[in-house]
């Protein structure tokens, strides 16, 4: 492999990590935000119910 | 428009802005600059090694600090830091090392080799997953993140060692180039390498603390969910 193959391979991982890692994040992000809304609309029902 | 609006456009900004900086030292490092004397084109792969490690200490520098003032005030808060810190800090110690085996194996002719430096954040990385995986094992969260900031302290003292390991040790992996005593850095590289090493630097940074505030975002969020529920009894 030649100088730039070395280059290419090292900034590929690195940023396709990054990427993957962003990605997850995001939906670790959104999943999470979807459970504190679902929270709140049973929050919301439950406060209902009970006046 | 709801409260969370602003932040997210803020977010939505900031992450610009670190795609442009990251894009723009891409560009610096891969074009611009000039291939080193006697390395070649291969030393480009610095140009994200030194940011990468660099940004790898910048993290264990905040889970030093978050689990200190954890195990001070016993605030959540310090803890959450810590912890998307060491996550963090892991994903930019691993990139670090396949980045150095990648430009040591036409440099030095291997993949790896047990030199002081190489091994010790070999070491660094293992005390992070470490710290990662004690979380995890621990099922009393507040016993949990004790031992854990106890770990990320300890862990923390690795990091002198790693950076006086090319005086103190004879290793394969050179003295520092650019950060010298008895120079100034522009004295030692290329302004135009020096350049793509700085703007490659920043697009790191910024790139670092949207993935931090994302990460920590998840965990409060996380946290309020679980103290909800709690208060609830859900």
């Amino acid at each position: 492999m030649g100088a730039w193959g070395f280059v290419a391979l090292a900034y590929g991982i690195v940023w396709c990590a990054i990427v993957i890692y962003l990605v997850a994040l995001k939906r670790r992000y959104r999943n999470a935000e979807a459970a504190l809304n679902r929270l709140s609309s049973t929050e919301a029902a439950q406060d209902d119910v009970e006046k | 428009m709801s409260p969370a609006a602003p932040l997210k456009k803020r977010k939505g900004i900031h992450g610009t802005i670190a795609l442009i900086a990251v894009a723009f030292g891409l560009y610096w490092g891969l074009v611009v600059a000039p291939p080193d004397a006697y390395q070649g084109d291969v030393q480009r792969i610095m140009y994200l090694h030194l940011p990468s490690i660099l940004t790898a200490y910048l993290s264990y520098f905040l889970v030093f600090v978050g689990s200190g003032m954890y195990l001070w005030k016993r605030e959540k808060r310090d803890d959450l830091l810590a912890h998307s810190a060491a996550e963090l800090g892991v994903l930019f110690t691993a990139l670090t090392i396949i980045e150095g085996s990648i430009w040591g194996r036409p440099t030095w002719g291997v993949w790896w080799t047990w030199d002081a430096r190489l091994t010790l954040t070999a070491i660094l990385l293992l005390i992070y997953v470490g710290y990662l995986m004690l979380r995890s094992l621990i099922e009393d969260e507040t016993r949990a993140a004790a031992a854990a900031a106890v770990l990320g302290i300890i862990g923390f003292l690795d990091i002198p060692l790693i950076h006086m390991s090319v005086y103190w040790w004879r290793t394969l992996h050179q003295p520092p180039s650019i950060l010298r005593p008895d120079k100034m850095p522009w004295e030692n590289v290329h302004p135009s390498m020096l350049t793509a090493l700085t703007i490659s630097f920043v697009g790191f940074l910024l790139l670092y603390f949207y993935l931090l505030a994302l990460r920590y975002r998840v965990g409060e969020m996380r946290e309020e969910i679980k103290t909800r529920r709690l208060e609830r009894g859900v």
